[in-house]
Protein backbone atom coordinates (compact mmCIF):
# COMPACT_ATOMS: atom_id res chain seq x y z
CA UNK A 1 0.00 0.00 0.00
CA UNK A 2 1.60 3.30 -0.97
CA UNK A 3 2.26 5.65 2.32
CA UNK A 4 0.57 9.02 2.26
CA UNK A 5 -0.04 11.77 4.49
CA UNK A 6 -3.72 12.44 4.40
CA UNK A 7 -5.69 15.50 5.78
CA UNK A 8 -7.30 14.74 9.33
CA UNK A 9 -10.38 16.41 8.41
CA UNK A 10 -10.95 14.07 5.39
CA UNK A 11 -10.60 11.14 7.47
CA UNK A 12 -13.00 12.26 10.09
CA UNK A 13 -15.51 12.72 7.31
CA UNK A 14 -15.04 9.32 5.84
CA UNK A 15 -15.68 7.62 9.08
CA UNK A 16 -18.40 9.93 9.41
CA UNK A 17 -19.90 8.84 6.51
CA UNK A 18 -19.51 5.27 7.09
CA UNK A 19 -21.07 5.25 10.18
CA UNK A 20 -24.30 7.45 8.18
CA UNK A 21 -24.17 5.36 5.76
CA UNK A 22 -24.18 1.83 7.79
CA UNK A 23 -27.10 3.37 9.79
CA UNK A 24 -29.03 4.55 6.59
CA UNK A 25 -28.54 1.53 5.05
CA UNK A 26 -28.04 -1.42 6.97
CA UNK A 27 -27.71 -3.77 3.84
CA UNK A 28 -24.27 -2.55 3.42
CA UNK A 29 -21.70 -5.35 4.37
CA UNK A 30 -18.42 -3.35 3.63
CA UNK A 31 -17.45 -0.07 3.32
CA UNK A 32 -13.70 0.38 1.66
CA UNK A 33 -11.79 4.15 1.88
CA UNK A 34 -9.28 5.32 -0.42
CA UNK A 35 -7.20 7.78 0.91
CA UNK A 36 -6.55 11.29 -1.20
CA UNK A 37 -5.85 14.37 0.59
CA UNK A 38 -8.93 16.82 -0.86
CA UNK A 39 -11.55 14.07 -1.77
CA UNK A 40 -13.44 11.63 0.36
CA UNK A 41 -13.72 7.77 -1.59
CA UNK A 42 -15.81 5.38 -0.68
CA UNK A 43 -16.87 1.76 -1.75
CA UNK A 44 -19.35 0.36 -0.50
CA UNK A 45 -20.76 -3.48 -1.00
CA UNK A 46 -24.15 -4.31 -1.15
CA UNK A 47 -25.85 -6.91 -2.86
CA UNK A 48 -28.93 -4.60 -3.23
CA UNK A 49 -27.04 -3.26 -6.24
CA UNK A 50 -27.29 -4.13 -10.26
CA UNK A 51 -23.94 -6.01 -11.38
CA UNK A 52 -21.85 -3.35 -12.97
CA UNK A 53 -22.37 -3.63 -16.44
CA UNK A 54 -18.74 -2.30 -17.96
CA UNK A 55 -16.14 -3.93 -15.26
CA UNK A 56 -16.05 -0.60 -13.58
CA UNK A 57 -16.54 1.29 -10.35
CA UNK A 58 -18.73 4.27 -11.18
CA UNK A 59 -18.55 7.01 -7.86
CA UNK A 60 -21.48 9.45 -8.12
CA UNK A 61 -20.17 12.75 -6.37
CA UNK A 62 -21.22 15.51 -3.74
CA UNK A 63 -19.90 18.74 -3.32
CA UNK A 64 -18.68 19.63 0.50
CA UNK A 65 -21.75 20.53 2.78
CA UNK A 66 -20.27 22.42 5.63
CA UNK A 67 -24.07 22.93 7.45
CA UNK A 68 -23.85 18.87 7.26
CA UNK A 69 -20.61 18.46 8.62
CA UNK A 70 -19.29 17.31 5.25
CA UNK A 71 -16.23 19.58 5.43
CA UNK A 72 -14.77 17.90 1.94
CA UNK A 73 -16.26 16.83 -0.97
CA UNK A 74 -16.89 13.05 -1.44
CA UNK A 75 -17.10 10.37 -4.40
CA UNK A 76 -18.95 7.22 -3.62
CA UNK A 77 -19.89 4.02 -4.98
CA UNK A 78 -21.89 0.81 -3.88
CA UNK A 79 -20.70 -2.14 -5.93
CA UNK A 80 -21.89 -5.93 -4.89
CA UNK A 81 -19.51 -7.70 -2.84
CA UNK A 82 -18.65 -10.10 -5.46
CA UNK A 83 -17.26 -7.25 -7.72
CA UNK A 84 -14.77 -6.12 -4.97
CA UNK A 85 -11.09 -6.38 -5.96
CA UNK A 86 -12.77 -7.02 -9.50
CA UNK A 87 -13.81 -4.26 -10.80
CA UNK A 88 -11.91 -1.25 -12.78
CA UNK A 89 -11.12 1.83 -10.25
CA UNK A 90 -11.52 5.33 -11.22
CA UNK A 91 -8.49 6.78 -12.09
CA UNK A 92 -6.50 8.43 -9.83
CA UNK A 93 -8.36 5.90 -6.57
CA UNK A 94 -4.81 3.71 -6.88
CA UNK A 95 -5.47 0.25 -6.95
CA UNK A 96 -7.44 -2.11 -4.90
CA UNK A 97 -4.50 -2.63 -2.23
CA UNK A 98 -4.77 0.63 -1.02
CA UNK A 99 -8.38 0.17 0.06
CA UNK A 100 -8.68 0.73 4.13
CA UNK A 101 -11.81 -0.82 5.62
CA UNK A 102 -13.85 1.40 8.35
CA UNK B 1 -19.56 24.58 -18.71
CA UNK B 2 -18.19 21.39 -17.59
CA UNK B 3 -19.66 18.07 -18.26
CA UNK B 4 -21.50 18.09 -15.06
CA UNK B 5 -23.43 21.06 -14.93
CA UNK B 6 -23.91 20.30 -18.85
CA UNK B 7 -25.44 17.52 -18.23
CA UNK B 8 -27.83 18.80 -14.76
CA UNK B 9 -28.87 21.72 -17.20
CA UNK B 10 -29.92 19.21 -20.08
CA UNK B 11 -32.56 17.55 -17.34
CA UNK B 12 -33.51 20.87 -16.25
CA UNK B 13 -34.45 21.60 -19.88
CA UNK B 14 -35.64 18.46 -20.23
CA UNK B 15 -38.06 18.49 -17.21
CA UNK B 16 -39.49 21.83 -18.20
CA UNK B 17 -40.23 20.17 -21.13
CA UNK B 18 -41.52 17.25 -19.01
CA UNK B 19 -44.17 19.62 -17.13
CA UNK B 20 -45.42 20.91 -21.25
CA UNK B 21 -46.62 17.67 -21.87
CA UNK B 22 -49.26 17.39 -19.28
CA UNK B 23 -51.61 18.32 -21.86
CA UNK B 24 -54.06 15.31 -22.64
CA UNK B 25 -53.70 16.32 -26.18
CA UNK B 26 -50.34 14.83 -26.31
CA UNK B 27 -49.64 11.20 -26.63
CA UNK B 28 -48.66 9.60 -23.26
CA UNK B 29 -45.21 7.90 -24.76
CA UNK B 30 -43.80 11.30 -24.52
CA UNK B 31 -44.35 12.27 -20.99
CA UNK B 32 -42.66 8.74 -20.23
CA UNK B 33 -39.98 9.40 -22.69
CA UNK B 34 -39.10 12.76 -21.33
CA UNK B 35 -39.31 11.70 -17.43
CA UNK B 36 -36.85 8.66 -18.12
CA UNK B 37 -34.71 10.75 -19.99
CA UNK B 38 -34.29 13.34 -17.19
CA UNK B 39 -33.71 10.40 -14.72
CA UNK B 40 -30.59 9.68 -17.24
CA UNK B 41 -28.95 13.04 -17.18
CA UNK B 42 -29.83 13.61 -13.56
CA UNK B 43 -27.80 10.59 -13.03
CA UNK B 44 -25.27 10.77 -15.34
CA UNK B 45 -24.91 14.71 -13.96
CA UNK B 46 -24.09 13.23 -10.50
CA UNK B 47 -21.55 10.59 -12.08
CA UNK B 48 -19.36 13.49 -13.34
CA UNK B 49 -17.79 15.52 -10.26
CA UNK B 50 -18.06 19.21 -10.51
CA UNK B 51 -15.55 20.67 -13.23
CA UNK B 52 -14.76 17.62 -14.60
CA UNK B 53 -13.61 17.28 -18.19
CA UNK B 54 -14.34 14.19 -18.57
CA UNK B 55 -17.79 12.81 -19.64
CA UNK B 56 -19.52 10.52 -18.04
CA UNK B 57 -19.84 6.86 -18.84
CA UNK B 58 -22.84 6.20 -21.16
CA UNK B 59 -24.63 3.25 -19.69
CA UNK B 60 -28.10 4.15 -19.51
CA UNK B 61 -28.31 1.93 -15.65
CA UNK B 62 -27.61 4.83 -13.17
CA UNK B 63 -30.76 6.09 -12.30
CA UNK B 64 -31.24 3.25 -9.62
CA UNK B 65 -27.87 2.98 -8.23
CA UNK B 66 -28.12 7.02 -8.06
CA UNK B 67 -31.30 6.57 -5.97
CA UNK B 68 -29.67 3.72 -3.92
CA UNK B 69 -26.74 6.30 -3.14
CA UNK B 70 -28.43 9.00 -2.40
CA UNK B 71 -30.25 7.54 0.02
CA UNK B 72 -27.26 6.99 2.68
CA UNK B 73 -26.03 11.11 1.97
CA UNK B 74 -27.25 13.20 5.17
CA UNK B 75 -27.39 16.30 3.27
CA UNK B 76 -29.88 15.28 0.26
CA UNK B 77 -32.01 13.88 3.27
CA UNK B 78 -31.81 16.85 4.80
CA UNK B 79 -32.39 18.96 1.59
CA UNK B 80 -35.48 16.80 0.61
CA UNK B 81 -37.03 17.30 4.18
CA UNK B 82 -36.40 14.11 6.05
CA UNK B 83 -35.55 14.46 9.71
CA UNK B 84 -34.67 10.05 10.19
CA UNK B 85 -32.57 8.47 7.75
CA UNK B 86 -34.80 5.29 8.39
CA UNK B 87 -37.59 7.34 7.26
CA UNK B 88 -35.90 8.36 4.16
CA UNK B 89 -34.65 4.88 3.48
CA UNK B 90 -38.26 3.70 3.47
CA UNK B 91 -38.98 6.66 1.02
CA UNK B 92 -36.47 5.80 -1.66
CA UNK B 93 -36.90 1.65 -1.46
CA UNK B 94 -40.44 2.11 -2.08
CA UNK B 95 -39.46 3.93 -5.21
CA UNK B 96 -36.55 1.34 -6.46
CA UNK B 97 -39.01 -0.69 -8.59
CA UNK B 98 -40.32 1.46 -10.50
CA UNK B 99 -37.02 3.64 -10.87
CA UNK B 100 -35.85 0.07 -12.39
CA UNK B 101 -38.73 0.29 -15.14
CA UNK B 102 -38.53 4.01 -15.54
CA UNK B 103 -34.82 3.34 -16.12
CA UNK B 104 -35.48 -0.13 -18.52
CA UNK B 105 -37.78 2.18 -20.57
CA UNK B 106 -34.20 3.43 -22.39
CA UNK B 107 -34.41 1.89 -26.03
CA UNK B 108 -31.01 1.04 -25.31
CA UNK B 109 -32.09 -1.49 -22.76
CA UNK B 110 -36.05 -2.52 -24.17
CA UNK B 111 -34.42 -3.41 -27.38
CA UNK B 112 -37.46 -3.62 -30.39
CA UNK B 113 -38.64 -6.90 -28.21
CA UNK B 114 -40.05 -4.76 -25.02
CA UNK B 115 -42.12 -1.38 -24.80
CA UNK B 116 -40.39 1.81 -25.01
CA UNK B 117 -41.41 5.51 -25.16
CA UNK B 118 -39.46 5.89 -28.18
CA UNK B 119 -39.36 3.41 -31.00
CA UNK B 120 -41.79 0.94 -31.92
CA UNK B 121 -41.23 -2.55 -30.74
CA UNK B 122 -42.53 -5.79 -31.73
CA UNK B 123 -43.86 -8.62 -28.85
CA UNK B 124 -42.52 -11.68 -29.05
CA UNK B 125 -45.97 -13.81 -27.70
CA UNK B 126 -48.21 -12.19 -30.27
CA UNK B 127 -45.93 -10.93 -32.76
CA UNK B 128 -47.60 -7.30 -32.81
CA UNK B 129 -45.35 -4.34 -33.82
CA UNK B 130 -46.51 -1.24 -31.52
CA UNK B 131 -45.90 2.40 -32.09
CA UNK B 132 -45.01 3.96 -28.93
CA UNK B 133 -47.90 7.04 -29.77
CA UNK B 134 -50.84 4.36 -29.80
CA UNK B 135 -49.55 2.64 -26.65
CA UNK B 136 -51.27 2.89 -23.38
CA UNK B 137 -48.12 1.86 -21.18
CA UNK B 138 -50.53 0.62 -18.36
CA UNK B 139 -47.69 -0.63 -16.30
CA UNK B 140 -46.98 3.34 -16.31
CA UNK B 141 -50.41 4.91 -15.29
CA UNK B 142 -49.92 8.53 -14.64
CA UNK B 143 -52.29 8.05 -11.39
CA UNK B 144 -50.59 5.81 -9.81
CA UNK B 145 -49.54 7.42 -6.49
CA UNK B 146 -45.85 5.38 -6.79
CA UNK B 147 -45.33 7.30 -10.28
CA UNK B 148 -46.30 10.97 -9.17
CA UNK B 149 -44.37 10.71 -5.89
CA UNK B 150 -41.20 9.64 -8.10
CA UNK B 151 -41.88 12.67 -10.32
CA UNK B 152 -42.08 14.55 -7.37
CA UNK B 153 -38.48 12.98 -6.09
CA UNK B 154 -37.04 13.91 -9.11
CA UNK B 155 -38.64 17.73 -9.63
CA UNK B 156 -36.96 18.00 -6.01
CA UNK B 157 -33.51 16.69 -6.74
CA UNK B 158 -33.14 18.77 -9.57
CA UNK B 159 -34.21 21.71 -7.38
CA UNK B 160 -31.42 20.83 -4.64
CA UNK B 161 -28.77 19.96 -7.28
CA UNK B 162 -25.86 22.11 -7.94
Amino acid sequence: MAVQHVDPVIERQARLLAVDNRAAEPDIQKIYWFPHDREVRLVELTDQVPQSLDGAVHPFYFRASERDDLAAPSAIAMIRSDEYGVLTLPAEWGDWSDAVEL
Amino acid sequence: MDWHDAFLEQARSDHAILQRLADPAVEYCHRLHYLQMVAEKLAKSMLTPPGSREAPPSSHSAFVRMLQVLKTRPEVRRQLGFEEAAQFKRYIDSLLALAARIEGLAPAQAGLIRPNPEYPWRDPPTVQIHAPARFDFPEFDPRDARLIKLHGLIRDLLRIAR
